[in-house]
């Protein structure tokens, strides 16, 4: 009988302690599918006077289902996938509560695609507004972020084209596909919060503009400093940086030769920046890219199969690369003197004792230091076939 | 300590109810027969109360006629015919080929049996009570005037269902042959397939107004003994008015009546259970039901189906995958999206989320309520389906399927993906037959769960059935076992199947301490001719 008295208060403590671990849930707010807005993006911008002007674009379920399955064609307007809606406010977390005065839901940000971030934004600096976005647990640390150059966030989010009926989507698909082509970075918002907090990189952010009235691009990158707004690469200098960084997936490089153009397919890519230390001071950065790239199309005529031609190639293209990270790397010292190349975090990883020293200088000293930019390259194949149809003669 | 009283009042106030139960009920018949063939008769007239299909046959037999007998039997349990040839003639004129100066007492039923009876299967009865038990399991009693013994002639016979498929558990490849009403046809089931002198038959008689015939059926030499001694005292202290099925047996045998896990099996196939027998467990065979109770019973048996063995080991083993996944779905599917769709949505990849939110747009119901319904509704289907006659039975599908599926769905009263996850569950819940009680259960409280607490209370509530699960016991037995405990050789027969070569032990934990444990000699593997091998191993 004793036994069993002493197993029964077993059972009890183990289901106390299962009560006590209910005290221990962090956020279990209860809300249903149909109680929550569903945000496809989120622009944010600074008014003129300093306020934080916060845009939202909504997905409305029930037209999207509607315009996929092609109901409803009979009569009346097409209800909108989407709605955007923009509202102000001292801070970020002013304006998120404050938009809820003008839509219907409470508004569920796990679900954004992309965060935009406005040019006037970025002058005054982002740090505390991305403070809100570090705190609150309802947001995915894996969104897209993209600077927008020349119009404001809320502009192209209000874009509707018919590629995608959510515009936030088709904005993150194109800049994703711009991604591997090499001309814009991909930027998550965890990546720009480690940035920010380590100082060892200078954020790079890729850039959004509005290309005619119903598409955007994606190209190109807002180099940015001391969290602010330094300048802009372009296409091509953004290249050179991606490639120098090792996050070109597959691009297209087009080199002059005598017989015409070609235009090389790069199919993998290596590359790692470093700094060269010489007498406990760094003496040169040193970028080393290893490429392999394919003949993609050749306007020209002639057998390309010689090693002699495959040299010439390899050596053309070589130069191009390196004159594009050499054009990017110029540009970051010399103009914005901003080490989005992530020198820093080398010097941090094999020579901390010294980057606890010029931590709040290493901006300048990466300015002034010398560049040594190696580029390996290899072709793989011509393609399925020797030469081309038209022969030499 | 309270506890304690109060147990302690129940207890006395069930004892004085039992007492007063024994004596109401249980008259004692433990007189002897007496040698008067007039008084004998009007007793067990009286005691049977006239009943109709009580039939009473007095002749007079021998030589001059001088001996009175009479024959009790009941009507429809006998085969009148057998009696006619094989008791009545011999004793009316067969007899009658006996020279006459034989000197025989037919007053002694002894010698009546001996010599003039021809029946193999007769037993001689002193006891009124015993009189009554064979009369009423269909014997035929023969008394005899002057003798104080009757002789209990075993001529029964009554319509029967004959041998055939079980509906239960129905097989692709495998003896189609089940189980029936009749405990001596499942007797001779299991007896036909092992020839052994080791298969042991007890015999126990249950319910004190049913007399069923309850068996106990082992292997001496494999079982443990200890289990059948558990088994015998388990069945044994049942005192009970009836026992109908066998399902009465399981609930005063079982070691966890409170758990919603069962901790009999039961099967209505000869070879399933055969094949547990062979493993060492005991089969309990009721008469009156095809379905025999195996005990201990693991939870891995619930997802093993005799098939798995008949068939090659692959896809018996992939199809036992899917049965765990079956289980996991049917169990946990409607809590996942009730937990997913309402505290998770940012574990939903957006553009699904965006399609189950256009679904859920015009329901009017929170999700833990939709989902409900639709279990509900599914039960009731099924439960309708089950009870109703076939041709009737279609219709509910019917009905099921277009007005309550899709109706509901047009009507903005149901999320078509809602449909999806419920149907889904459906279906997987019947992928493990033996465990659809607890799994109906679980699917509820699962789907409570996620929709208090979310992904946590369905966490919470299944580890709460994990602690549960590990702390069963059937006859002993861990019911996880082989996985908790672990054990690697029983861990060839959970996930996968592995060939039957490879399984030379039987389930240690149920033979436990015995030594006949190796049910195949090593190295059987079957491979192609080889020439230097050698012959003499």
């Amino acid at each position: 009988m004793y036994g069993k008295i002493k197993k029964r208060s077993g059972i009890v403590r183990i289901a106390f302690l299962l009560m006590i671990l209910l005290l221990l849930t962090g956020c279990w707010n209860n809300r249903d599918l149909t109680e929550i807005n569903i945000v496809a993006g989120i622009g944010l911008d600074r008014t003129e006077d300093g306020k934080v002007l916060l845009t939202v674009q909504v997905v409305e379920p029930a037209a999207i289902q509607t315009v996929s399955s092609g109901k409803g064609k009979g009569g009346g307007a097409q209800p909108k996938p989407v709605f955007v809606e923009s509202f102000e406010g001292e801070t970020v977390f002013e304006a998120i509560r404050g938009i809820l005065s003008i839509v219907d839901k409470r508004l569920f940000f796990s679900t954004a695609q992309v965060l935009i971030l406005g040019e006037r934004l970025l002058q005054k600096g982002m740090v505390e507004v991305l403070d809100f976005f570090q705190r609150e647990n309802d947001i995915n640390y894996g969104m897209n972020i993209l600077v927008a150059k020349g119009v404001t966030p809320g502009e192209i989010l209000e874009i509707e084209n018919d590629m995608d009926s959510i515009p936030a989507v088709y904005i993150k698909e194109t800049a994703e596909n711009t991604v591997s082509r090499g001309t814009v970075k991909k930027t998550t918002l965890i990546d720009l919060i480690k940035d920010i907090d380590s100082g060892e990189r200078q954020p790079a952010i890729g850039q959004i503009t509005k290309a005619g009235d119903k598409e955007i691009r994606t190209e190109g990158v807002a180099v940015i400093k001391d969290e602010k707004l330094a300048g802009w690469l372009d296409p091509y200098e953004t290249r050179g940086y991606m490639f120098a960084i090792g996050e070109v997936k597959s691009a297209i490089v087009n080199i002059p030769v005598d017989k015409g153009k070609i235009a090389m397919e790069i199919i993998r890519s290596k590359g790692k920046a470093k700094v060269r230390f010489e007498n406990g001071e760094p003496s040169t950065l040193t970028i080393k890219v290893e490429v392999e790239a394919n003949v993609g199309a050749y306007e020209g005529r002639g057998r390309l199969d010689s090693q002699d031609d495959l040299s010439i190639l390899k050596e053309i293209l070589k130069n191009e690369i390196k004159k594009e990270i050499t054009q990017a790397l110029e540009k970051a010292q010399k103009e914005y003197s901003s080490d989005i190349f992530g020198f820093g975090s080398y010097v941090h990883k094999y020579h901390p004792e010294y980057w606890k020293k010029v931590k709040k200088d290493w901006n300048d000293i990466f300015s002034k230091l010398p560049a040594d930019i190696q580029v390996d390259v290899k072709v793989m194949r011509t393609g399925i076939i020797k030469s081309p149809v038209k022969k030499d003669e | 300590m309270f506890g304690y009283i109060l147990k302690k009042i129940r207890y006395s106030a069930l004892k004085r109810k039992n007492m007063s139960h024994d004596t109401a009920t249980d008259k004692n018949y433990n007189e002897p027969l007496l040698p008067d063939l007039e008084k004998n008769l009007d007793v067990i007239k009286s005691i049977l109360r006239d009943s109709s299909d009580v039939t009473v046959h007095e002749f007079n037999f021998g030589h001059d006629r001088r001996y009175k007998g009479a024959l009790v039997f009941i009507d429809n349990m006998v085969d009148k015919e057998e009696i006619h040839k094989n008791i009545l003639k011999p004793l009316m004129y067969d007899v009658l080929l006996l020279k006459k100066d034989v000197d025989m007492d037919f007053t002694k039923i002894d010698i009546i049996r001996k010599n003039l009876i021809s029946v193999m299967d007769s037993q001689k009865v002193t006891l009124l009570a015993d009189l009554l038990d064979s009369l009423l399991t269909g014997t035929t009693i023969l008394l005899v005037d002057g003798s104080k013994e009757a002789l209990a002639v075993n001529l029964r016979k009554w319509e029967a269902r004959s041998i055939e498929e079980p509906g239960t558990e129905a097989v692709v490849r495998g003896p189609r042959e089940g189980f029936n009403e009749n405990a001596n046809v499942s007797i001779a089931l299991i007896r036909r397939k092992i020839k052994d002198p080791d298969l042991c038959i007890e015999k126990l008689k249950i319910g004190m107004r049913t007399k069923t015939d309850v068996y106990i059926v082992y292997l001496k030499s494999v079982a443990n003994p200890k289990l059948i001694e558990e088994i015998r005292n388990r069945i044994g202290r049942i005192k009970i008015d009836a026992i109908l099925e066998s399902g009465y047996i399981e609930q005063f045998i079982e070691d966890a009546p409170y758990s919603i896990f069962p901790t009999v099996s039961n099967s209505e196939k000869p070879d399933k259970v055969v094949a547990k027998i062979l493993e060492g467990r005991a089969a309990i065979v009721v008469d009156g039901t095809p379905f025999v109770l195996i005990v201990p019973m693991l939870f891995i048996e619930s997802f093993q189906s005799g098939e798995d063995y008949y068939a090659r080991p692959f896809l018996a083993s992939i199809m036992r995958i899917i049965r765990f996944l079956s289980f996991i779905i049917s169990t946990l599917g409607p809590a996942f999206y009730v937990a997913l769709t309402v505290f998770h949505q940012e574990l939903i990849p957006t553009q699904l989320l965006i399609s189950i939110a256009a679904g859920r747009e015009r329901v009017p119901f929170p999700a833990i309520l939709e989902a409900g319904l639709m279990l509900f509704t599914f039960d009731v289907l099924r439960e309708a389906g089950v009870r109703l006659p076939k041709p009737v039975g279609q219709t509910i599908g019917i009905v099921g399927a277009l007005v309550l599926g899709q109706a509901s769905v047009e009507a903005g009263l149901i999320s078509p993906i809602m449909v999806i996850v419920v149907s889904s569950t459906a279906i997987a819940s019947f992928a493990v037959p033996a465990q659809t009680d607890s799994g109906t259960i679980l699917r509820y409280i699962y789907l409570g769960l996620a929709g208090i607490a979310g992904g946590f209370g369905v966490i919470m509530g299944l580890l709460a059935t994990l602690l549960h699960l590990s702390s069963l016991r059937s006859f002993g037995v861990p019911y996880l076992w082989p996985v908790v405990p672990f054990n690697l050789s029983g861990i060839k027969d959970v996930f996968i199947r592995m060939p039957v070569w490879t399984m030379q032990k039987r389930p240690s934990v149920i033979i436990w301490d015995n030594i006949d444990s190796i049910r195949q000699s090593p190295g059987l593997m079957p491979s192609p001719y080889k020439e230097d091998k050698d012959d003499s191993k």
